[in-house]
């Protein structure tokens, strides 16, 4: 078994790496990882003023900075029931656009260009293609320019201010901001021909779920007061944790989050994916023109959807600054007494879904959680990047090219390590955290289950036994491994109904520790697979995966012929007398 | 030195918002020239040919917050003739840093449990100069655009950079805004080390001491005066903190009560 990878990933933001664990033909693992130290930036706000922590909590990200400062503020202005005026919220809108044409500028052109043609950096590039580099740079330029007049500076501005801005900036400001945006226009189209003409790589490709916000009026935009998924669902801003909720996975220590038990992506692509019919004007002709279904399964196209993206800000700019023109002058910020309240802020940071909820209590904050896009994508550039690394070894390819190709399939989710750095905390699951993910399982339908193991292999038994125990108490649907043949469905109705495969694990945890985890994770569990794969690849189809589990004990000893340990057959029972309720 | 006779740079990340290595790829106009007029050897996150050997000048961005961190940088110190504490969190430890050895024990574990990394260890955030010899420090959060430029351009010629020993308050008059303690809104200007050009106050917000204590202020005299004008000194006090790193205990042992001495 080897490892290849890669320590510390270049030209992205933060200090991070990723390495895959080649055991043979099979890639066993993908792990994603983060160098950077914690900093609990959301206990470092507690006790703050909310200015305080409306200043302190965008130190989170530099190239976030903005979003981190309109999602604070948002949540902030939610809890103490503050309505800021039109005029800030287009300024907050500006000021926004302004991290978007930035960001995503850096983006492409720097970080991602350079790895589509062939060279180690964008200054090397500049040989080649000094105008795109030279325009590039004053397109990034101008989005930092955006941002130093709305906010004061480009990194870490502090205008903003809860209950609207410090200052407004001047007319011949906000003029110059619409002047230049027009001015680039033409470079912006070549900017969108250039990334949505690029042969992207084929690998990895597999379907995922995509989530951002919804804007509202069936219109595209970075924020909103609702959470949209690809499935169709939302949930209001509130309801966050329900999306997002966090699960401690036995293979990694980030924190990964999953919706409906699975991987999902935030960013570009996910707002062109689930957006993009809405989009107006030039760039919703540019998106009927590129657009089609193979954006949304290979994760590559969020480069295209970034370049759709730039010239939405550079459309939208305009509008911004002749609305925020036309309307009366009033005071930047209402004035407010601190209130008690709880309230999160949704925004979409350039690299995706940012949340935050911050509550204050006796005029200062009392909690904080912040939800980084990173940390929500986390868990899919690690099956992302194991569907492109085993695709790339069955192909026969070496080392050095899986190495190289998962430092772009990272890339193109432009990481933000920065910000995961602060999320990468682990929940320690309750000691009965199964008791209540099965309760959840039960409540899709009556489950099937299978009994694995060896039975004469100690602890390896106890699948087994448990199945047995279930059959003599007159449960249905409950096989043995020895009874299942292939591709028989186990003999019932495909209703939908989940399949609970009951199983003596080694995840190095006490022994008798309960763990109930979806099959997706198995599967990528190298520790796991080996010895489910072959049942659940035989017996269960696609769909039938998507809703499968595996509820399994820490074996003890696995010796030869000796029986069950004691801490294993307590954990049995505790088990079978749950299932039997 | 590189054999084109440039100085050999390398630019580091440590744990922080990686703002201060951006703050150099926002010298959109200047960037070409930058990478034309010196070497860089390493900068992660503009590069991908990254190599790491002797160096003349090593930028330092970020605190010290993960035992790989301490070698990291131990090895950064023995490979560079010139070692720079580049930004807030490198020079003061970053707004992380705040908190003492026993608050951080106890809020990783209630953040992150009993769970170990598995890369590395985390260790109580601590600027650079806590584990090596720093030649040069540049404060900010991030780090000011001309400071930046200004220090770059003096050491590519060889010559010391320039200190900022004035509070944002001396900035603050220069560019005549109308003062905000007056106004009765606690504004850390007067305690805090210039750089940022009064960037708050000049938009009418409150300076938050994002620079980090100014090392040239009369912190006894500011301490008298703020009191005398009706500040509640407690609240200053845990302002100031936010930014002040691990040295704002330094810094409270000056800001005091001159009878208390």
């Amino acid at each position: 078994m080897k490892v290849v990878g890669i320590d510390h990933l270049a030209r992205v933001e933060g200090n991070g790496g990723i390495h895959a664990t080649i055991d043979g033909k099979v890639v066993s693992d993908v792990k994603f990882t983060i160098n950077e130290g914690p900093r609990l930036i959301e206990k470092l706000v507690l006790g703050r003023t909310p200015e305080e922590d409306a200043s302190m909590s965008p130190r989170i990200c530099a190239i976030c900075t903005c979003s981190h400062k309109n999602a604070v503020l948002r949540a902030l202005e939610n809890a103490m029931d503050i309505t800021i005026s039109r005029k800030a919220y287009l300024l907050r809108e500006i000021m926004h656009m302004g991290e978007f044409v930035e960001s995503h500028s850096l983006h492409t052109f720097y970080l991602a260009l350079p790895d589509f043609l062939g060279f180690p950096n964008a200054i090397a590039m500049a040989s080649e293609y000094g105008f795109e580099v030279k325009i590039a740079l004053e397109m990034k330029h101008y989005g930092n320019h955006i941002m130093k007049v709305t906010n004061g500076r480009f990194i870490h501005g502090e205008n903003a201010v809860v209950g609207g801005f410090g200052k407004w900036p001047t007319q011949e400001e906000l003029l110059f901001i619409k002047e230049r945006a027009l001015q680039f226009m033409p470079f912006v189209f070549k900017t969108v021909d250039l990334f949505c003409g690029i042969d992207y790589p084929g690998v990895p490709v597999a379907e995922t779920q995509y989530m951002c916000c919804e804007p509202g009026d069936d219109k595209y935009g970075f924020w909103g007061d609702e959470i949209l998924i690809s499935t169709g669902e939302k949930y209001f801003r509130d309801d966050y944790t329900k999306v997002t909720n966090e699960f401690v996975v036995p293979h990694s220590f980030a924190k990964h989050s999953l919706y409906n038990g699975n991987a999902y992506t935030v960013g570009p692509l996910a707002r062109i994916v689930n957006l993009g019919e809405r989009l107006q004007g030039e760039t919703g002709k540019m998106f009927q023109k590129y657009y089609n279904d193979s954006w949304k399964t290979n994760p590559f196209y969020h480069n295209p959807s970034r370049a759709l993206e730039i010239m939405f800000a550079f459309e939208r700019i305009p509008e911004l600054v002749d609305e925020f023109l036309k309307l009366e002058d009033e005071a930047p910020r209402k004035e407010y007494t601190p209130k008690d309240g709880k309230g999160t802020g949704l925004v979409e940071a350039p690299r995706g879904l940012l949340i935050h909820h911050h509550e204050v209590t006796d005029g200062k904050v009392s909690f904080a959680d912040i939800i980084t896009p990173t940390a929500q994508n986390a868990a899919d550039i690690e099956r992302y990047g194991h569907i492109a690394a085993q695709a790339l070894l069955d192909q026969g390819k070496g080392d050095e090219d899986i190495r190289r190709h998962l430092d772009i399939v990272v890339r193109a989710y432009d990481p933000c390590i920065s910000c995961s750095a602060h999320m990468a905390k682990i929940r320690n699951a309750p000691e009965n955290d199964w008791q209540l993910r099965l309760a959840e399982v039960k409540d899709q339908g009556s489950p099937v289950f299978i009994g694995i193991g060896n039975p004469s292999l100690g602890d390896d038994a106890a699948g087994i036994e448990m199945a047995r125990a279930m059959k003599q108490q007159g449960v249905e649907n409950v096989w043995l491994e020895s009874e299942i043949e292939e591709n028989d469905g186990l003999g019932t109705e495909d209703n939908g109904q989940p399949f609970i495969l009951l199983d003596a694990v080694d995840l190095q945890e006490t022994p008798g520790k309960v763990t109930l985890l979806p099959m997706q994770i198995v599967l990528q569990n190298s520790a796991l697979s080996h010895k489910i794969l072959p049942i659940v690849s035989e017996v269960l189809n696609p769909r039938q995966m998507q809703n499968a589990y595996l509820l399994g004990i820490q074996a003890g000893s696995l010796v030869e012929g000796e029986g069950i340990s004691p801490s294993v057959l307590q954990a049995m029972e505790r088990v079978l007398r749950q299932l039997s309720n | 030195m590189s054999d084109n006779n440039k100085l050999k740079i390398g630019i580091y990340e440590l744990t922080g918002c990686a703002g201060d290595a951006l703050l150099i790829l926002d010298c959109e106009m200047e960037l070409l020239d930058i990478f034309n007029a010196v070497d860089i050897q390493s900068f992660l996150m503009a590069k991908s040919d990254n190599i790491d050997g002797d160096l003349d000048v090593a930028l330092v961005e970020g605190s010290v917050s993960t035992e790989r961190e301490i070698e990291e940088l131990k090895d950064i110190r023995k490979r560079s003739s010139i070692v720079v504490a580049f930004g807030l969190c490198a020079t003061v430890g970053g707004i992380q840093a705040r908190f003492s050895e026993e608050e951080w024990t106890q809020n990783l574990k209630e953040v992150y449990g009993d769970t170990e990394m598995t890369h590395t260890k985390a260790v109580h955030s601590k600027p650079i100069d806590a584990y090596i010899n720093v030649d040069f420090y540049l404060p900010g959060c991030p780090v000011g655009k001309d400071q930046f430029l200004n220090f770059f351009t003096r050491v590519v010629q060889g010559a010391p950079p320039e200190s900022y020993p004035v509070p944002v308050c001396v900035t603050c008059k220069y560019n005549e805004n109308d003062c905000l303690l007056n106004k009765g809104i606690p504004c850390l200007g007067p305690l805090t080390a210039d750089g940022c050009g009064s960037v708050c106050p000049n938009h009418d917000v409150p300076c938050y001491g994002c620079w980090g204590p100014a090392e040239g202020a009369n912190l006894t005299s500011e301490y008298h005066l703020l009191q005398e004008k009706g500040f509640d000194i407690e609240a200053i006090k845990k302002r100031m903190s936010n930014y002040s790193g691990s040295k704002f205990q330094e810094f409270f042992e000056q800001f005091k009560n001159k009878e208390s001495k």
